[in-house]
C-alpha cells in the first residue's frame, strides 16, 4: 500500500519523534519527573524500532499503556491543575499515536496535534531564545507536513517555500497587530520553580551569594532623564525583625501586602519621576521601585511601606509603569515606629558603642553622620569573602574582623541605631544598574543586589547607606570597582571574562529587551493605542495605501508593457496558456504544445473531441498564421472554459 | 495529386513491408528535391526501394555498382568516335536517368564520387567542354555499407551534406519477415507496380513544397534547434545549408501529411534524418544520438 510505504519513511518518523521529544522538554513544567522518563523511554523505543525496521507496536498494548497513564494523570488532576492535565493528555495522545501509526489520516491528525502543542509552549515560555527554539520545532513540524502531502518530492523547493513565507508575512503581521488580545481561558498554574532574587530573610552572606549571579533582575526605562546614580536605590524588601543574627520581613507586612495603601496624601505630592519596569520572572510577589512610588499600573499594588508587589508570584516577565518621587518614604503609623525600635539580646559591645554615640550626638541626623564617619575613619574593609563571625555577630564584625559586605554594614548600622533609640530597618533591594544609552534602558542584574538602612527622622524614613562610607566606588561605579582585584574573579568565572562572549551576551540582552518591549509588551493597551493612532491618521493612511497601490499598478503595467515588447510568444500560444497554463506547466520542454495536448486527447476520451478541435485551431492559428483561426480559437477557449476546467481537475487528480 | 502520392506510398508499402516511415521519408526527400543516402547492409531492400520508387512514379531507373576502378567517364558518359558518321557521338552514362541508384558509393575513388556529387548539385554534367542538362526530376539514391570498410574511401564531410536525408532501412521485424518469406517473389510484385503519378504531376508537387507555410514562431524554433548545435565541441555545427534543408524537408513532410503549413512536430520528425550525418559524419544511421540530444535540449515553446 502506498500509505504504508510512506509511513515507513524513516525520515518522517524520526522528525516526529524529535518534535515530541522537544515538546516534552519544552512542556516539562507540566509533567512530573516519572512521566518525562516514561515518555522519553517510549519515544526511544519508537526510534529504535524505526532503525530496526520493526512494525509499529500492537494497538492493544498502546491502548492499555495510554489508558493506565491517562488514569494516573486524572488521579493527579487536582495537583497538576486543568491546564497541565490538558497538556499531559494531548502529549500522551500524540506519543501513543506515534507508537501505533498505521494510516495516512492518523499521521495527519498527529501533525495537527503537534501544531496545537507547539502553540501551547507559548503559555509556559515567552523568552526570546526559547521562542526561537519553539519556532524551530514548528519548522520541523511544517516540514513533516510538507513531506506527508508530497511524498514524491525528494527535495524541498526552497525558492517556492521562501516566496510563500513572504506572502504570508504581511498577514502574520496584521494578525499580530490587530487580532484582539483575549484574556486567558484558564488559570496558569504556578510553576514549582525555585524563586530567584532577594528572599524574605537576610542572612549575613545571602547577598554575597546573590551578587555572584549575573542574570538580569529587571529593566527600567525612564520617561525623563536618568536620575544620578547615587539615587538609584531600588527598594524591594523591608527587613524589620532581627533575632540577633538574621533579619526577616515581619509577618505583619507579609499579610498587609494584599491591601492597597491609601495614598491620597502621597498622591498630592509631586510625582516628578516616571518610569517603566520590566521585571524578569522571579516566582515572588515582591517588585521594585525607587524611593516613594505614588501611582502604578493596575497589575501592581503599592503597600504601606512604599513597596510594590504583584498580586501573584511573577512567573512571566511583568511590565509595569510607576510614577513617584525621589523623596524618602513617610512614616505610616505609630506601630511601624515601635516595630523598628525592638532590639535583640546579645552584642554587648555594640550596645555600649550605641549608648556612647547617643550621648555624644543627641540629634538623629548627627548620630548617623558620626556613624558614617566612624566607618570611614576606622579600618573597615569591603569584601565579598568576610571571615565567619561568632555568636555575637555584630560585635565580632564591628570590633574584631571589620571586614564585611553591604549586608554586614547595613545590619550593624541598623542594630546600632536601634540601640541608640532611633527606629531603623534594613532595606533589601538593588543599587545602580547598567545604563545602555543606545537602547535607552537601565539593566539591573542580581549582582546589583544591595542592602542599606532606613532610619526615622521627623516622621520620614531617611535612607542611610553605610557601604557608601566604606566603599564609595560601589555606589558611584559598580561592584567590580569596589572590590579588591583578587575578589573580582569570584564575580566573573573565566568564560565570562572573554570579551567576545561578553559582547554576544550583551547583544542578546539588548535583543531580548526589544523582544519584551515590542512583542511581549504588545498588550490590549498598545493595541488600542494603535487603533487610535490609525484612526487619527486615517486620511494619511488612505493616501499612503492609494499611493502604494498606484505604484504597484504602474510597476505592473510597465513590466507588462516591456515584457510584451520583448516577448515574442505567438498570440495563439498565449491564448492557450491563459486557459491551460496549469496543464501546460507539466509539458516536457522539448515537446511541442500540440503534441503534448494530443497525449491527453487519447488519455481522456471524454475530452477527446474538444482537445482535437482545439489542437486543429491552434495549429492553424500558429503555424499558418491564420487570423480567422485565431479568432475561432479564442472563442472556442471561452466557450469551453468549463470543460477545460474539468479536464484540468481530471489531470490533477490522476 | 496528393491522393496519387498516397497511392504511390501504398503500393510501395506493398512491395517493401513494414517500412512505412522510411518510405514516407524517402518520398519526402524526393518531393524536397533532395538526394537520399541509404546506409545499410546488403540485402536489406535498398535496390528494391529505389526500383519501386522509379516504377511507381514512371521514372527511368539506372543502377551503378560503384567499384574502385569506376571512372568518372563510366558514370557521366563520353564522346565516342563513330566511324560510320565520322563524328564524335556522346554516349550518355547512367547518370542520365531520373532515378539513379549509386550502390556502395564509398567503394569508388574520390574522383568518381565528386563527379557524381557535382552532378547532383548542378543537375548538369560537362563533358569535353559541353554542358548537358540532366533529366528532371533527378533523384540519386546512394547506398553505403556501414561495415566492411576495407578498401573504401569514405565520403568527406563537405560532400555528405549534398545528401538531404540519410536513412537506414534496418532489419524487418519477425512478423514482417515471416510474411516476406511466405509470399512468392518480390520481384514479380515489383513488376506489377504501375505508374501512379506521372512526371508532370511529380514536378507540380515538387513546386508546391516551397509554398507550404512556415510561421515566424516555427522558424524561430528551427533556428534555436540549429543554433544549439553551434559553438560546441561534441558535434559539427549545422550550416545555413543544413537549416535550409531541414525547413525544406519539413515542408515536404507537411505536404505528404496533407497540410499546407509546417508544424513543430514536422521539424522534429525530419530533423534526425536531415541533421545526424551533418553533425557526425561517421555515426551510425540506425541511432541518431546527437540529433535526439539536440531535440531534447532545445525547448519548444510553441
Amino acid at each position: 500500500m502506498l500509505t504504508q510505504q510512506m509511513l515507513q519513511q524513516k525520515k518522517l518518523l524520526l522528525c516526529w519523534a524529535v518534535i515530541q521529544f522537544s515538546l516534552l522538554l519544552l512542556l516539562q513544567q507540566a509533567f512530573a519527573g516519572w512521566v518525562i522518563a516514561i515518555f522519553a523511554l517510549l519515544l526511544l523505543y519508537r526510534l529504535l524500532s524505526v532503525f530496526q525496521a520493526k512494525a509499529p507496536v500492537s494497538l492493544k498494548l498502546v491502548n492499555l499503556l495510554a489508558g493506565i497513564i491517562a488514569i494516573t494523570f486524572f488521579l493527579q488532576l487536582r495537583q497538576a491543575g486543568v491546564l497541565h492535565f490538558m497538556l499531559q493528555i494531548l502529549l500522551l495522545a500524540a506519543t501513543a499515536r506515534l507508537l501505533a501509526l498505521r494510516h495516512l489520516y492518523e499521521a495527519r491528525q498527529l501533525v495537527w496535534v503537534h501544531y496545537f502543542l507547539i502553540a501551547c509552549c507559548f503559555i509556559l515560555h515567552q523568552d526570546m531564545l526559547i521562542a526561537l527554539l519553539i519556532f524551530l520545532v514548528f519548522a520541523a513540524n511544517l516540514y513533516s507536513h510538507y513531506r506527508l502531502f508530497s511524498p514524491s518530492v525528494h527535495q524541498v523547493n526552497w525558492p517556492q517555500t521562501g516566496r510563500s513565507l513572504l506572502i504570508i508575512l504581511p498577514l502574520w503581521l496584521v494578525m499580530f497587530l490587530l487580532f484582539p488580545r483575549l484574556p486567558p481561558f484558564w488559570q496558569i498554574p504556578n510553576a514549582n520553580i525555585a524563586s530567584t532574587g532577594l528572599s524574605d530573610t537576610l542572612d549575613p552572606g545571602s547577598i554575597e551569594q546573590l551578587v555572584q549571579d549575573d542574570s538580569l533582575a529587571f529593566r527600567v526605562e525612564f520617561d525623563g532623564a536618568l536620575p544620578p546614580r547615587q539615587q538609584l536605590y531600588w527598594r524591594a524588601r523591608l527587613y524589620e525583625d532581627f533575632d540577633g543574627r538574621r533579619w526577616q520581613v515581619t509577618t505583619l507586612r507579609q499579610n498587609a501586602n494584599r491591601q492597597r495603601a491609601a495614598n491620597d496624601a502621597a498622591a498630592s505630592k509631586d510625582s516628578s519621576l516616571s518610569y517603566r519596569i520590566i521585571a524578569e520572572a522571579s516566582q515572588q510577589t515582591g517588585l521594585f521601585a525607587l524611593a516613594t512610588p505614588v501611582t502604578s499600573s493596575s497589575n501592581v499594588f503599592i503597600s504601606p511601606g512604599g513597596l510594590l508587589s504583584s498580586s501573584k508570584p511573577v512567573s512571566q516577565r511583568l511590565s509595569y509603569q510607576v510614577s513617584g518621587s525621589l523623596i524618602p518614604v513617610m512614616l505610616v503609623s505609630e506601630q511601624e515606629q515601635l516595630l523598628n525600635l525592638r532590639t535583640a539580646p546579645g552584642n554587648p559591645q555594640t550596645r555600649q558603642f550605641a549608648y556612647q554615640l547617643k550621648q555624644q550626638y543627641p540629634q538623629n541626623h548627627a548620630l548617623v553622620q558620626a556613624l558614617a564617619e566612624h566607618f570611614r575613619q576606622q579600618a573597615f574593609y569591603y569584601s565579598l569573602t568576610p571571615p565567619p563571625l561568632g555568636s555575637n555577630s555584630i560585635d565580632a564584625f564591628l570590633f574584631d574582623s571589620r571586614t564585611g559586605f553591604c549586608s554586614h554594614y547595613a545590619s550593624a548600622s541598623a542594630v546600632i541605631l536601634r540601640h541608640a533609640g532611633i527606629a531603623a530597618r534594613v532595606v533589601g533591594g538593588y543599587q545602580g544598574g547598567n545604563w545602555h544609552p543606545q537602547q535607552g534602558y537601565l539593566a539591573v542584574r542580581q549582582r546589583e543586589a544591595h542592602a542599606w538602612v532606613e532610619y526615622l527622622d521627623n516622621g520620614v524614613w531617611q535612607p542611610f547607606d553605610p557601604t557608601a562610607a566604606v566603599a564609595p566606588e560601589r555606589i558611584l561605579n559598580s561592584l567590580d570597582s569596589a572590590l579588591p582585584e583578587d575578589q573580582r574573579a569570584l564575580l566573573d568565572p573565566g568564560w565570562r571574562q572573554l570579551a567576545l562572549l561578553q559582547n554576544v551576551r550583551q547583544q542578546l540582552m539588548h535583543l531580548d529587551y526589544y523582544w519584551s518591549v515590542w512583542v511581549l509588551g504588545f498588550n490590549e493597551n498598545s493595541q488600542q493605542q494603535l487603533w487610535r493612532n490609525l484612526y487619527r491618521h486615517l486620511p494619511a493612511i488612505a493616501y499612503a495605501v492609494a499611493a502604494l497601490f498606484s505604484i504597484i499598478i504602474v510597476v505592473l503595467l510597465y513590466y507588462r508593457l516591456t515584457r510584451s515588447s520583448t516577448d515574442n510568444t505567438p498570440e495563439a500560444t498565449k491564448q492557450l496558456y491563459r486557459y491551460l497554463g496549469k496543464v501546460l506547466a507539466s509539458k516536457p520542454p522539448s515537446l511541442s504544445v500540440s503534441a503534448f495536448l494530443l497525449q491527453y486527447a487519447s488519455h481522456y476520451p471524454a475530452h477527446n473531441v474538444c482537445l482535437k478541435q482545439l489542437i486543429a485551431l491552434y495549429e492553424l492559428a500558429l503555424y499558418k498564421e491564420d487570423v480567422v483561426a485565431l479568432k475561432q480559437l479564442k472563442q472556442y477557449l471561452q466557450c469551453h472554459k468549463a470543460e477545460l476546467g474539468r479536464l484540468r481537475r481530471a489531470i490533477k487528480n490522476t | 495529386m496528393l491522393t496519387q502520392l498516397h497511392n504511390v506510398e501504398q503500393s510501395l508499402n506493398q512491395v517493401i513491408l513494414g517500412k512505412s516511415s522510411q518510405i514516407r521519408l524517402a518520398l519526402c526527400c524526393l518531393l524536397a528535391e533532395g538526394h537520399l543516402l541509404l546506409e545499410d547492409l546488403p540485402g536489406m531492400g535498398k535496390t528494391t526501394l529505389a526500383h519501386a520508387l522509379a516504377n511507381s512514379l514512371g521514372l527511368s531507373y539506372r543502377r551503378v555498382q560503384f567499384t574502385s576502378d569506376l571512372l568518372p567517364g563510366d558514370l557521366v558518359g563520353m564522346n565516342i568516335y563513330d566511324t560510320r558518321s565520322q563524328q564524335f557521338r556522346f554516349q550518355a552514362g547512367p547518370v542520365f536517368s531520373q532515378v539513379l541508384l549509386a550502390d556502395e558509393i564509398n567503394r569508388a575513388s574520390p574522383k568518381t564520387q565528386s563527379a557524381l556529387l557535382e552532378a547532383m548539385e548542378e543537375k548538369q554534367v560537362s563533358v569535353d567542354g559541353e554542358t548537358r542538362a540532366l533529366p528532371t526530376p533527378f533523384f540519386v539514391i546512394a547506398t553505403q555499407n556501414p561495415l566492411f570498410h576495407a578498401g573504401t574511401s569514405a565520403l568527406p564531410e563537405s560532400q555528405l551534406d549534398r545528401f538531404m536525408f540519410r536513412l537506414s532501412l534496418g532489419f524487418p521485424d519477425h512478423q514482417t519477415e515471416h510474411q516476406l518469406l511466405q509470399r512468392d517473389s518480390s520481384t514479380s510484385r515489383l513488376e506489377l507496380l504501375t505508374e501512379q503519378l506521372n512526371t508532370e504531376q511529380l514536378r507540380a508537387l515538387q513546386q508546391q513544397v516551397p509554398k507550404v507555410a512556415a510561421s515566424d514562431a516555427l522558424i524561430d524554433y528551427l533556428l534555436a534547434l540549429v543554433n544549439s548545435s553551434r559553438h560546441r565541441s561534441d558535434m559539427l555545427p549545422l550550416s545555413p545549408r543544413a537549416s535550409k534543408a531541414i525547413l525544406r524537408a519539413a515542408k515536404a513532410f507537411a505536404l505528404i501529411n496533407q497540410r499546407d503549413y509546417v508544424t513543430a512536430a514536422d521539424v522534429q520528425q525530419v530533423f534526425p534524418y536531415v541533421a545526424e550525418h551533418r553533425l557526425a559524419p561517421s555515426s551510425d544511421a540506425q541511432e541518431s544520438r546527437l540529433s535526439q540530444l539536440l531535440l531534447l535540449q532545445t525547448p519548444c515553446p510553441i
